[in-house]
């Protein structure tokens, strides 16, 4: 089971070997990334298939948990760590320039942090994790080149660096307050150590921290500027996936750590502000990139809500929410390869690449929660849970929820209109309008991966309980990294 | 109203840090792990120097995620940086005193560099530090003559093979049926300068990339400043 770090460790070494391999050979340079993460992908596969009883902790360098760093696995950090690998590969900078060596090996880098922090079960290698993630994001971004990218990547560097700063202040406070970074080990203070406003004031500080990736609500002004610069690909991953994994860590703490009911109320009034911000920004956008990053803060917002959720259906409503989100931005971002820019110019584009636009028509519907595509499922899902809660927050919450509904509504399917009116007076740019093979057949993957979990939707559901269940469980956990011995106490 | 909000930010966030620090008691951190770090890591680990143990045994992947956290920054400055293309400058040079301590200096800053990394598992310092202290031996003759070039091609070598090599020690121990990045070898006596197993080799992959990373970076911006 030690080669699970397997999945961390050869992007690293492929991303440090990546730029003298591409001088050597330039053809053995372009398949290292894709072959490493191709490995990454059947290793965590075979995983899934295999009898192997999960959750399972892998000890790095032969420390036994609380003392060393130890890796976690459970379904959810399966589910997400392959996730990590198969975006990566999907999402990968495949063009070809001057400095495609250094785009590689940071792209290698992003999906090594990224994989790293779905499986850490420690609080500051999760940093460390998130670090790395930040810095190989600054620098792709960056290579785009633009100035308007410059200018976003500095405001993404200054407020990316706040949260970093208010993470670790808060990691330094459990830190003194209990002596460990294990997140067992702390699951099993908490009760005693945390349980007060020492720990709340360090939850809220990580929270704000980590929720600048997190697209949370006062800490997501680089998300729009950066998704409009950054190529389209580096957006999907970024929007797509390195999202979620922050809220995964925000997750694992609040299951784990921090069980106190002020903890989750923080979350639901944030996430409450962040759909009613990104929806009504979303809105007002004139550009497609700016409108989908502008979405994509409502939908985290959304899910932020689904977080709020004490019970396990929550927690069910949480993943279909975000595994929804994830397939769909990402397809969306990679339409956007082509339809990037002003939303007026795409006026008829129907005509030119009909595929293109069914796609987008599909993954509107499926967003704003049409049966039987999933994203009925999902947002129905959270429904019937925000509505069985008693406190009136919620009930604001399912308010908030379900205007943001029509809110989208709106904003998308304007653009399905124009996408499929006649065109008569623009066609000065049609090149521009025309997307890029290679972005086209990706979005058709995720079409299609969406159009199969429609069909697949109950196995999915039942599969995603049990999921649901076990990252919910805080003693299997515990009892996973740290066996019970008969002293009893560490 | 933009500087009022974040003049507001900045003063709740010194209120509650002050607000914290009250509430706190020093004097008597918690010691859970760090108690049986140190009275097992002598035996289990073997290095004289503690917090090598634990920076490269313990928490030995968080290393590991530092050094690739500085190759990222250093590829992205280079991205930055690299655009802009490069003359060789035309500026003065150093004058005679700066230009005769650099060459005097540099066989001292090596030795000692070297050192602080061959002795990280035995005293005070180790491969971040003695690799800062070699870069700097490689960036002083730049600043005495700014003309001056480095090869960065020899560093660029450099750099991705030592990077690999920590990787790769990890690995083997991995290819032995133990876990990845576990201290190998002989750990030998206490304090002797061979000792400790493989954490002197992981601090010496440690300087040389750290090294070659800084004296890139260093020269990097010095070439785009000549430019100017």
């Amino acid at each position: 089971m030690n080669n699970l770090v397997l999945t961390i460790a050869l992007p690293l070494l492929g991303a440090f070997l990546l730029p003298v391999v591409m001088r050597l050979s330039q053809a053995l340079g372009l398949w290292l990334g894709p072959i490493i993460l191709g490995y990454g992908c059947w290793l965590l596969g075979n995983l899934w298939f295999s009898d192997i009883s999960l959750p399972l902790s892998v000890a790095i360098g032969g420390f036994d948990a609380p003392y060393g760093i130890n890796l976690y696995l459970d379904s959810l950090a399966l589910l997400f760590a392959f996730a990590v690998q198969l975006l990566g590969l999907i999402c990968w900078p495949y063009g070809l320039n001057q400095d495609t060596a250094r785009r590689q090996a940071l792209m290698l880098l992003l999906v090594a942090a990224s994989t790293g922090l779905a499986l850490s079960g420690d609080l500051f290698n999760l940093y460390v994790f998130y670090e790395l993630a930040a810095v190989a994001t600054f620098g792709l971004v960056v290579a785009s080149s633009t100035s308007a990218a410059y200018a976003a990547t500095f405001r993404y560097l200054i407020l990316s660096g706040i949260g970093s700063v208010l993470t670790l202040l808060g990691i330094a406070l459990i830190y003194s307050q209990t002596g460990t970074l294990n997140l067992a080990h702390l699951a099993q203070l908490a009760p005693e150590l945390l349980n007060n406003r020492l720990g709340l004031t360090a939850y809220l500080l990580i929270l704000i921290g980590i929720g600048v990736k997190a697209e949370l609500f006062p800490v997501n002004a680089w998300v729009p500027e950066i998704y409009a610069t950054a190529s389209s690909r580096l957006s999907g991953f970024l929007a797509g996936l390195l999202s979620k994994l922050a809220l995964l860590i925000i997750l694992r703490l609040l299951v784990l750590i921090f069980d106190q009911p002020e903890a989750v109320q923080i979350v639901l009034i944030l996430g409450i502000l962040g759909v009613i911000s990104g929806e009504f920004a979303a809105w007002r956008a004139k550009d497609m990139r700016r409108m989908l990053g502008f979405s994509s803060i409502g939908q985290l917002g959304i899910i932020f809500i689904a977080l709020s959720l004490p019970d396990e259906r929550g927690l069910l409503a949480l993943l279909a929410l975000s595994l929804h989100h994830l397939v769909i931005k990402t397809g969306l971002f990679m339409l956007a390869d082509g339809w990037g820019g002003s939303l007026e110019r795409l006026t008829g584009a129907a005509k030119r690449s009909p595929v293109g636009a069914a796609l987008f028509t599909l993954f509107a519907l499926s967003l704003v929660g049409v049966p039987p595509l999933p994203g009925f499922w999902a947002k129905f899902t959270l429904i019937t849970e925000l509505a069985a809660q008693s406190e009136p927050l919620y009930l604001i919450g399912l308010l908030v929820f379900l205007l943001a509904t029509v809110i989208e509504t709106s904003y998308l399917f304007r653009i399905v209109v124009k996408l499929y009116s006649s065109a008569e007076t623009t066609s000065e740019q049609p090149e521009h309008q025309q997307l890029p093979g290679l972005s086209l057949a990706t979005a058709s993957l995720f079409g299609i991966a969406l159009l199969t979990a429609t069909v697949l939707i109950a196995p999915i559901g039942d599969g995603l309980q049990a999921v649901a269940a076990e990252a919910k469980n805080t003693e299997l956990y515990i009892q996973t990294v740290i066996p019970a011995t008969p002293g009893g106490q560490l | 109203m933009r500087k009022l909000t974040g003049l507001l930010f900045a003063g709740g966030l010194g209120f509650m840090l002050l607000a914290i620090a009250s509430g706190l008691d020093f004097g008597s951190p918690p010691m859970r792990i760090g108690e049986a770090i140190q009275s097992a890591s002598p035996q289990e680990v073997g290095a004289a120097n503690i917090v090598t143990s634990v920076v490269l045994g313990y928490r030995g992947i968080d290393t590991l995620g530092e050094l690739a956290i500085l190759f990222a920054a250093a590829s992205a400055a280079g991205l930055v940086l690299g655009r802009r293309h490069t003359t060789t400058g035309t500026q003065r040079k150093g004058g005679f005193v700066l230009f005769h301590g650099g060459a005097l200096i540099f066989p001292f800053l090596l030795t000692i560099g070297f050192y602080i990394i061959f002795h990280g598992h035995l005293t005070p310092g180790g491969g971040f530090q003695g690799g800062v202290i070699l870069a700097a031996a490689f960036f002083l003759p730049l600043l005495a003559r700014p003309g001056a070039r480095l090869h960065h091609s020899i560093l660029s070598v450099i750099e991705a093979f030592a990077g690999a090599s920590f990787i790769l020690i990890g690995l083997a121990a991995l290819g032995e049926g133990q876990a990845f990045l576990q201290p190998m070898l002989n750990q030998d006596t206490l304090g002797a300068l061979i000792s400790a197993g493989t954490l002197p080799l992981l601090y010496i992959a440690v300087g040389l990339k750290v090294g070659a990373e800084l004296a890139s970076l260093l020269s990097n911006l010095a070439q785009t400043e000549s430019e100017q």
